[in-house]
């Protein structure tokens, strides 16, 4: 809208159209701010360190590589991070739009990761061309389960998810930790034993083009699923009915949508994105479960999925910005010599100003507010004093968004 | 000039698609109750919160006690005596009465004169005084939750009183109360008025405005029509100003053509959950083509009825017949489908999905069959064009047409929307539960003649309503409620409006 664009930034907070797109973008730019003032401090460049970033992750060529690697295996390695976050995400979106709040993803991702790597991981001699569809069937089972059943204790038991959840991660925890030490650890790593590369979904030592790739492939299921609760949400009636149920209960109830099915279906759905998850993550990009961890990435995919603003498509473009950093930490800590947590910590500053979208659209609306005072007051002036007609609206525009933080 | 204590000079404001005021001026006295008349979306509660100071004119400007002000918030507009009661009350449901009035303002004391705490004996002292004093009784100590609308209400004017204000705001007060109730209320407005202060009352009630106030604004469609003394101008011509054209203040109804039995309902009795019968043993039928109205005071187990039979609430005994068919324990939606519509009386918790644009709200009754879905697939251009042609035919107003999002839509046009929808559906059975609440005298109309004209296709319909004049005007056959007993069946014509007052008010035959 042009009338938008004249109002500079805080006309495109005040937007319908624009508003979530802008504060998404906003955050970013501060993030990218805040955090080279971070490294400025530290003494380091922040325009090195954020190269060093993408240069770890493949999307811009490093000074040197290593025997067999190059740019692209680097790129492949950021894909197969990129997966489970992105199918993560998409899991606390499908919770959050029927109005569920799954805070247990990392053990729903947890939990199937462990149950395929221990029923697929650990046979030898087993076709890739079964192997790899069985542990995407566990992935879905398991995750599935879990989430009907965290669904299943809110309906028959009245029991928060939030509550529940977290319970149950820790339960899985404890559990899956106890067998992989007891049965499955591996003496030297104090992990799991690797599994069989038949049954990653990780092709790995592909040559491409005379480098060495691990082409991982979780990304295509992770798109895939993206565009499926993209579907489901806007096109199908059972989309309808639980953004109907996350909205308002009431009148979902009113209109016959059995809300307590509904719940657990979607707690279940979320389970199975959750599940996707956990066996792209254990069996493609790890290869390996350490005990008694849950994986941070459960709950980084809740802030990736409103950076996103909880939808499918800008889940894609959140979880590809966020995994940058996580997959390019490593490069970035050698090259600059930074501690690599520092990845961590960026996330952290985007994932915050992420959340203060709201703020942001508030401040918008109240420069609007500002500006139009502005403007009627100009043209009061102007109309008692005819000799003067642009007294004060092109001052009173000037000032665009830039003053807003 | 006269010394007004409140005045609008040129106010315009517009909101994305509709001009909500334009160019109105006028002023109000000390001292006067001044009532706001216009149709839903006239602009009049627009007005009251530029007043109020939650929202800005686009242009014009203000004068409140002969100073020019310009509010940013409801604080500046309180900090100039001004209050305001709104249509959706603004308390906390788990504080008390006492804890509600005097938030954001706690008288403060220190215990053991160090720790800052709040004085809640002070507080509880200070609003039983003021209760007395304006007559607006109430327990400081009760919780709101467990307190009906009415008092909320009476706390809503409290919480002003308490605020010094000066120039008191009613939004739409007596939509929610009962006929005993506005009376008291309008007592309580006319009190007030002799204690000098200045209200100004937003209403589409035309007998309220001859009751109670000195002089009255007319708004429609945005425009200011005329300022007028109410004793100098009949209601006639009131409503005639207020809608724009020449209304029908009497609706015509031909004598019934009742046919066979569509509903029955036999020994209802619905407990709440802890077992306490809120509907004892309720039995009545309602034939093809009849009316049947439920005439009671507020929360004596109307909707607990209604809320049963479409299955809502679970029934704890006797049995609920459609068309021959025991539906007792069938699902919502089996009820629904067998031919059960609803108008249900919390609109924007039950009746809409506030967050869904317009288009989907009205088809929420028809989504999941064909063409509006195929194959678990949504259509939305059949969406849309279902929501075009009611839009139409109910005039519901919105900014944007279909693609409103319900939230922006006020009241009025929210249950416009709630009542097309249902009636569209031409089921054999149709409840309506208080279907003109918040609506203004056009739209009434226009409902009521919607409502007679599903009773001549043939609809059994169950009417039920806190208007005790619309039972009057519109039912075949009135049932009175109290304490969830149903205490008479009668036809209508047997009944006078005292004697089912009466009822009411739980007087017993014999």
């Amino acid at each position: 809208m042009n009338e938008n664009k004249k109002k500079g930034l805080a006309g495109l907070l005040t937007s319908e159209k624009w508003a979530n797109f802008t504060v998404s973008v906003l955050a970013i730019v501060l993030m990218l701010i805040t955090s080279s003032i971070m490294l400025l401090v530290m003494g380091k460049d922040p325009v090195v360190a954020f190269k060093s970033f993408l240069q770890g992750c493949g999307m811009l060529p490093k000074a040197s590589y290593g025997g067999g690697s190059g740019m692209l295996s680097d790129f492949f390695d950021y894909l197969n991070i990129l997966a489970p976050m992105l199918l993560a995400s998409l899991s606390f979106i499908v919770a959050f739009k029927t109005g569920l709040f799954n805070i247990g993803i990392s053990g729903q991702m947890l939990l199937s990761g462990f149950t395929a790597t221990v029923m697929v991981g650990y046979i030898k001699d087993l076709s890739p061309w079964i192997a790899k569809p069985l542990v995407i069937l566990i992935g879905i089972v398991v995750g599935g389960l879990m989430g009907a059943l965290i669904g299943f204790l809110k309906y028959q038991f009245n029991i928060h998810e939030v509550v529940s959840t977290i319970m149950v991660n820790y339960i899985i925890s404890y559990i899956t930790g106890f067998y992989i030490n007891s049965k499955y650890v591996d003496m030297l790593t104090r992990s799991s034993r690797i599994c069989s590369p038949a049954a990653r979904l990780t092709w790995t030592k592909v040559q491409i083009g005379g480098v060495s790739c691990n082409i991982p492939l979780g990304v295509v299921i992770a798109l895939l699923c993206a565009f499926i609760v993209q579907f489901i949400f806007s096109r199908t009636v059972f989309g309808f009915e639980l953004k109907a149920v996350g909205t308002s209960r009431g009148c979902a109830r009113y209109i016959g949508v059995n809300v307590a099915n509904s719940m657990v279906m979607s707690m279940a759905l979320s389970g199975v994105f959750a599940g996707l998850a956990g066996v792209t993550y254990y069996l493609g990009y790890t290869n390996t479960i350490v005990p008694k961890t849950l994986p941070g990435m459960g709950y980084d995919a809740i802030a990736v999925a409103l950076l996103g603003n909880s939808s499918p498509i800008g889940a894609i473009f959140a979880s590809a910005i966020v995994t940058v950093f996580q997959s390019g930490a490593n490069y970035m800590s050698s090259s600059i010599g930074v501690a690599k947590e520092i990845a961590s910590l960026i996330t952290g500053i985007l994932l915050l100003f992420a959340a203060c979208g709201e703020y942001m659209k508030i401040l918008g609306a109240r420069k609007v507010q500002r500006d139009e005072e502005k403007r009627i007051t100009a043209r009061q002036n102007a109309a008692a004093s005819p000799g003067d007609p642009k007294a004060g609206p092109v001052g009173g525009d000037k000032e665009k968004g830039g003053n807003e933080r | 000039m006269e010394d007004y204590i409140v005045e609008f000079r040129h106010i315009t404001k517009c909101f994305p698609g509709i001009i909500a005021n334009s160019d109105v001026s006028f002023g109000i006295k000390e001292g006067e109750v001044f009532a706001l008349l216009g149709e839903n979306g006239a602009g009049k509660s627009t007005l009251m919160s530029i007043l109020f100071g939650m929202y800005q004119p686009d242009a014009g400007e203000m004068y409140v006690k002969g100073q020019k002000v310009k509010f940013h918030s409801a604080n500046d507009a309180t900090a100039m005596n001004i209050g305001m009661v709104h249509q959706h009350f603004k308390l906390v449901d788990n504080y008390t009465i006492a804890e509600n009035i005097v938030l954001g303002m706690e008288p403060m004391t220190r215990r053991f004169g160090i720790f800052p705490s709040v004085d809640m004996d002070k507080a509880n002292k200070e609003i039983a005084d003021l209760s007395r004093e304006y007559g607006l009784e109430v327990n400081p100590t009760d919780l709101i939750q467990d307190v009906p609308v009415s008092v909320r209400q009476r706390v809503e004017i409290l919480k002003m009183l308490y605020r010094k204000a000066e120039i008191m705001i009613f939004d739409e007060p007596t939509a929610v109360l009962t006929p005993s109730e506005i009376d008291f209320l309008l007592k309580i407005i006319d009190g007030m008025r002799a204690a000098g202060k200045t209200i100004i009352l937003i209403t589409h009630k035309i007998e309220e405005i001859k009751q109670i106030a000195d002089r009255c604004a007319i708004l429609c469609r945005g425009k200011l029509v005329d300022v007028l003394n109410v004793q100098d101008a009949s209601a006639q011509e009131m409503a005639n100003m207020m809608v724009g054209r020449e209304v029908d203040l009497v609706t015509h109804k031909d004598p019934a053509h009742i046919g066979k039995e569509v509903l029955n309902v036999s020994h209802l009795t619905v407990e709440n959950e802890h077992h306490f019968p809120l509907v004892k043993d309720a039995s009545f039928s309602i034939h093809s083509g009849e009316i049947f109205a439920i005439a009671g005071v507020s929360g004596n187990g109307q909707t607990q009825i209604s809320d049963a039979i479409t299955g809502l609430l679970p029934i704890a005994s006797g049995t609920v017949t459609l068309n021959g068919k025991d539906i007792t324990n069938a699902s919502i939606r089996e009820r629904a489908k067998a031919g059960i519509s609803y108008i249900p009386e919390d609109r924007q918790s039950t009746g809409v999905v506030m967050d869904f644009t317009l288009a989907e709200n009205l088809a929420l009754r028809r989504y999941r069959k064909e063409p509006y879905s195929r194959h678990n697939i949504l259509n939305f251009d059949k969406i849309r064009e279902n929501a075009d042609s009611l839009i139409e035919k109910y005039d519901i107003r919105s900014g944007q047409g279909g693609k409103s999002i319900v939230r922006s839509m006020s009241g009025g046009n929210q249950q416009k929307a709630i009542v097309g929808r249902e009636i569209e559906e031409h089921t054999d059975l149709i409840i309506f539960v208080q279907p003109t609440r918040g609506l203004d005298i056009g739209a009434i109309s226009n409902i009521h003649s919607q409502i007679l004209k599903e009773r001549e296709r043939g609809a059994a319909i169950l009417l039920i309503s806190l208007e005790l004049s619309e039972v009057m005007q519109l039912a075949d056959t009135i049932g009175v409620i109290f304490g969830g007993e149903l205490l008479k069946i009668a036809p209508a014509d047997s009944l006078t409006t005292n004697e089912v007052g009466q009822y009411m008010m739980g007087v017993r035959e014999g």
